[in-house]
């Protein structure tokens, strides 16, 4: 019975083979895409699995109140927090500091530029490294010891073995001996690093890091087995309040489950993350499957007419409706199955180009369970779904009324493949919406006045090598090339947030008002090259001594002040008097949606972490590029060239917008196609049943023009339903969307009318095509083989 | 075999109610060959319709085998049906995606009969319909006449008690609707009874009885030939 059933469903997919492509492509497209999303799904919540007892391992950021606001900070823990809450808590079983530096690497003649941490002990076990070579208990022995990844060892040594024993050079000045080599952390990992040293490498003579004055390194934490994590939270939440005796600063744990896609803090609470962008994406692959299967109910119930006759026959032969029902199901399978394999072929043609366009490494392993079920389900789920309807329909028809030829098109049937297609364009048109909406957002972003110049402006690292100290050279070689016009340095990342503080105090301030202020130190130049503006007042001078007690600050901080001549006024910054030199235009740093907290600059060259250089205008930067390159060179000899432009660092920022951008624009395309497809397949079959009604029309005296019209009026009329349906859900669910940026565009008019206006045509390009076939057919033809 | 007594069946618009049948009574026995004539709209396919179990009656008593089968659900009735009645249609009805072979061995299926004897049996009655060499040709590849025979084929291969044939010759030419005569006279010789609606006087005549109607009424009833019983 069975083999009867894929019989005549594999023929019928042979004898109608324009149709049999449009449900298998539709519905290929439909599964490779969800495909694809689950790929990315499985990635995401993947994420920091080669943590042993993730559920057990915890951060431990710290809640800040500001102005009645809690705000959660990373690496800013203070110094004795870790081994306080092993001592006083319990279940807290492991406790360590980690503290994220960069540096160059030396072995030999070779070099490297590496990112990593110093740490305490523990951490080796909360991560679960694991050990390549070298003995995990020793590993921290000695204060110069240090453990570096898989990556490293195989850019000095030829076998992992090989690195145990030898010394490596930190910037070319300390030198630490390789005790182990550990295995490369995953991609999708939380926090990575090319190498671990013990934690006093870096507290050591730093009186600052022994209190609880600085908050200054990550802390991580493992709980015993069992633990009650809300019970424990507490118990964590209480302990800097009462070291401190300040109730507006505590520490939280924060589960390794979250790390990921739960990172969002609102007011001192986790308030989502990169989940709702899964949980968005997923959804959006299960729409795009139905609109697959659409097609599929579509044209299988509007080709019912072919089919009545063998259900008639199949009945008086004694077959039951269930057995029908199963026939015709069997059917769907079989279908959602070729186009499984076909949409096994895309995936595999396809990832590559996934891949680039996520900016992942995923891969598909058809022969793991775990890729392979989700496939095999995904298809079965398309099969039963796009089934089902035609299968409970055809199997309905009444075996009398078909066998004698008497059944019409059931109205009922008309009506729900409207509805489908109705709810196919309609999904279509808020995909289309929702793509200009994320394009105009995403641009709106890129295109903010940011009170700087990241076009051209170079970035490099300052803190290690000689740059600081050789910068007034450096400077002076550069600028007096002709091919930069400034260069200049400053203490942390241009685009990031830094070092901030609510200890600053000036008159007229209310003294409960705990307001944060942000510290840059700068070089003179750093406005210029920064192409920020000097709105009052004067810049630094060339001298370090002579700006020791003065500052510039931002327009937002003048603004706090409450008086119209800020300049000349003195401010009180821990109890040192600094005078206000100028002001500033406001700059945007740190969140590029929000707003930057206000901003001091000091003149001190010391601190820098980051030089910048401004290119001169006109000159291929190349050159300039050149020209610096061979200047670090001889002012910081053995330190690698490195630098990026801060628009391009800028653009990184918007990783998360940037893909949102990239698949809706996917899906949308994808949406079209597949409702194009079954449009195209309804509109070859409603020319195909009303030939005889063109053929008498046509010789009755109807224009191609007019049999064009008369066919695809109906079709429009639906689209232009979908249109109306579609435009306040889209708009209610951007309005959303947009709520979470602080900086957004107003949704205009114009783009639903252009998004509409997109849909018509396309739909109409579609049904033309048959619409013009069938009227320029020769009536005689139709008419006589009626 | 057949005992049907005050047979009523209505169609029902939302304005007008059409009787199909109007009280209709009659009886056919094993093994006779009953032609059923009148005018378009008589009821004759209803009446057919009903015999087949493909439909229910309004009302009256439907007595088949011995068994009212009057008021049997869906379900009850096809099971009837794939035992007892084989269908021989105006417009043959094949199913166009199956091959002969497959078109005829189909009713086999549906009843549960074992692979190794469905092949013997669809064999036999290819054979016996001289169509065993077309066996593998699907129905749009055969000629009306030879289409007629694949469906008679089908409708006698479950031998069933009972063949219901609708204007079996009303899509063929005179020579190809003599042979489906024909093969319906064998077959009614070799005890299967026969109901045949036709509008020819020509086919009538190949049958033990005619039964005219009228507005879903028995007007007349003639006997053309001596009819035997075998009980």
């Amino acid at each position: 019975m069975i083999r009867n059933y894929f019989k005549i469903a594999w023929r019928n997919l042979w004898k109608n083979k324009g149709y049999s492509f449009i449900n298998i492509f539709g519905l290929a497209i439909g599964i490779t895409c969800a495909s694809l999303i689950l790929l990315w799904v499985e990635d995401e919540v993947n994420f920091d699995q080669a943590i042993p007892d993730k559920e057990l391992v915890f951060a431990v950021p710290t809640n800040q109140k500001y102005d009645g606001e809690w705000r959660t900070f990373f690496q800013a823990t203070p110094g004795p927090l870790a081994a306080v809450l092993k001592a006083e808590i319990p279940e807290i079983t492991k406790s360590a500091r980690k503290r994220d530096i960069g540096y160059l690497f030396n072995v030999g003649e070779k070099s490297v530029n590496s990112a990593g941490s110093f740490a305490d002990k523990d951490l080796i076990d909360i991560f679960g490294l694991n050990f390549i070579a070298g003995n995990p208990k020793d590993a921290f022995k000695e204060k110069k010891s240090v453990i570096i990844t898989q990556k490293i060892a195989s850019i000095f040594f030829d076998k992992s073995d090989d690195a145990i024993g030898k010394n490596i050079q930190f910037d070319k000045k300390e030198t630490f001996v390789i005790t182990a080599v550990v295995k490369d952390f995953p991609e999708n990992t939380s926090f990575t690093f090319d190498w671990l040293a013990p934690f006093e490498n870096f507290t050591d003579g730093k009186e600052w890091t022994q209190g609880y004055g600085a908050n200054f390194t990550d802390t991580f934490v493992k709980l015993a087995a069992g633990s009650d994590v809300e019970k424990v939270n507490e118990k964590v939440k209480a302990i800097l309040p009462a070291k401190t005796g300040d109730a507006e600063t505590e520490a939280i744990l924060f589960s390794a489950n979250d790390w990921h896609l739960r990172s969002k803090f609102e007011n001192g609470k986790i308030d989502g993350g990169r989940i709702e962008y899964v949980r968005l994406f997923s959804f959006i692959a299960l729409i795009i499957l139905i609109i697959a299967c659409i097609n599929f109910m579509n044209l299988s119930t509007a080709r019912s007419e072919k089919r009545a006759n063998e259900v008639g026959m199949r009945k008086a032969l004694g077959s039951g409706r269930k057995q029908l029902i199963f026939q015709f199901l069997t059917e769907a399978v079989l279908t959602a199955f070729i186009s499984g394999i076909v949409s096994l072929l895309l995936l595999i043609a396809l990832i590559p180009q996934f891949n680039l366009l996520i900016d992942k490494n995923l891969s598909l392993a058809i022969t793991a369970p775990i890729h392979f079920l989700p496939i095999v389900i995904i298809t079965l789920f398309c099969g039963i779904i796009s089934g089902l309807y035609p299968a409970f329909y055809l199997s309905s028809f009444k075996p009398i009324e078909v066998l004698k030829g008497s059944r019409r098109q059931s109205g009922s049937a008309s009506f729900t493949r409207k509805t489908l297609v109705v709810i196919q364009f309609s999904i279509s048109i808020i995909f289309i919406i929702s793509t200009l909406l994320v394009y105009q957002q995403v641009q709106h972003i890129k295109n903010r006045n940011l009170g700087m110049v990241k076009e051209n402006l170079i970035e490099m690292p300052a803190a290690n090598g000689d740059i600081i100290k050789n910068f007034k050279s450096i400077e002076q070689e550069l600028t007096s090339s002709g091919l930069v016009e400034s260069v200049a340095l400053m203490n942390s990342q241009i685009l990031s947030g830094g070092n901030n503080t609510s200890g600053i105090d000036w008159q007229g301030k209310t003294t409960d008002a705990d307001i944060l202020i942000s510290i840059r130190t700068v070089t003179p130049q750093f406005f210029n090259t920064a192409g920020m503006v000097l709105k009052e007042g004067k810049g630094f001078t060339s001298s370090e001594a002579v700006d020791s007690t003065k500052v510039l600050i931002s327009e937002s901080f003048a603004k706090l002040m409450a008086t119209d001549n800020v300049v000349g006024n003195t401010i009180d910054y821990n109890g040192q008097l600094l005078t206000i030199n100028g002001v500033v235009k406001d700059f945007l740093y740190g969140d590029m949606y929000g707003t930057s907290d206000p901003v001091m600059f000091y003149h001190q060259a010391e601190e820098a972490d980051y030089m910048y250089i401004k290119p001169a205008v006109g000159v291929e930067i190349n050159k300039t590029l050149a020209a610096i390159e061979s200047v670090l060179k001889t002012q910081n000899p053995g330190f690698p060239f490195e630098y990026r432009f801060v628009d391009e660092a800028f653009n990184e920022r918007f990783k998360s917008e940037q893909l949102v951008e990239n698949l809706s624009q996917i899906f949308a395309v994808l949406a079209i196609i597949i409702s194009c497809l079954g449009l195209f397949g309804l509109s070859a079959f409603t020319a195909e049943q009303r030939r005889k009604e063109i053929g008498v029309r046509k010789v009755l005296g109807s224009s191609v023009l007019g049999i064009v019209k008369l066919l695809s009026k109906d079709f429009l009329v639906l689209v232009l339903l979908s249109i109306l349906i579609s435009v306040p859900i889209s708009w209610y669910v951007m309005q959303n969307w947009l709520q979470g940026f602080a900086y957004r565009i107003d949704i205009k008019l114009w783009v639903f009318a252009i998004a509409g206006f997109s849909a018509v045509l396309i739909a109409l390009i579609t049904v033309s095509f048959q619409a013009i076939k069938a009227a320029i057919a020769n009536p005689v033809k139709s008419l006589r083989t009626e | 075999m057949i005992t049907i007594t005050d047979l009523e069946k209505y169609y029902a618009t939302e304005e007008v109610r059409t009787i199909a049948l109007n009280k209709l009574s009659f009886k056919v026995n094993e093994g006779e060959f009953v032609a059923i004539m009148g005018p378009s709209g008589c009821g004759k396919s209803t009446l057919l319709n009903i015999l087949g179990l493909l439909d229910d009656p309004d009302g009256g008593s439907f007595v088949f085998n011995g068994i009212e089968v009057a008021g049997f659900n869906e379900r009850k009735r096809a099971d009837l049906r794939k035992h007892n009645i084989g269908f021989v249609f105006q417009s043959f009805n094949l199913i166009d995606e199956l091959t002969v072979l497959e078109n005829v061995e189909l009713p086999l299926i549906y009843t549960g009969v074992k692979p190794a004897e469905r092949k013997a049996r669809v064999d036999a009655v290819l054979e016996k319909m001289q169509i065993m060499h077309r066996r593998k040709h699907f129905p749009q590849q055969l000629s009306g006449g030879q289409q007629q025979r694949v469906a008679v084929a089908r409708a006698v291969v479950n031998n069933p008690k009972l063949i219901l044939a609708d204007e079996p010759t009303g899509n063929l030419d005179s020579s190809n609707g003599n042979e489906v005569m024909d093969l319906l006279t064998e077959l009614n010789e070799a005890g299967t009874t026969i109901i045949m609606v036709t509008h020819s006087e020509h086919d009538a005549k190949y049958s033990h009885r005619i039964i005219r109607m009228l507005d879903g009424q028995k007007v007349t009833e003639n006997v053309l030939s001596e009819y035997v019983s075998s009980k």
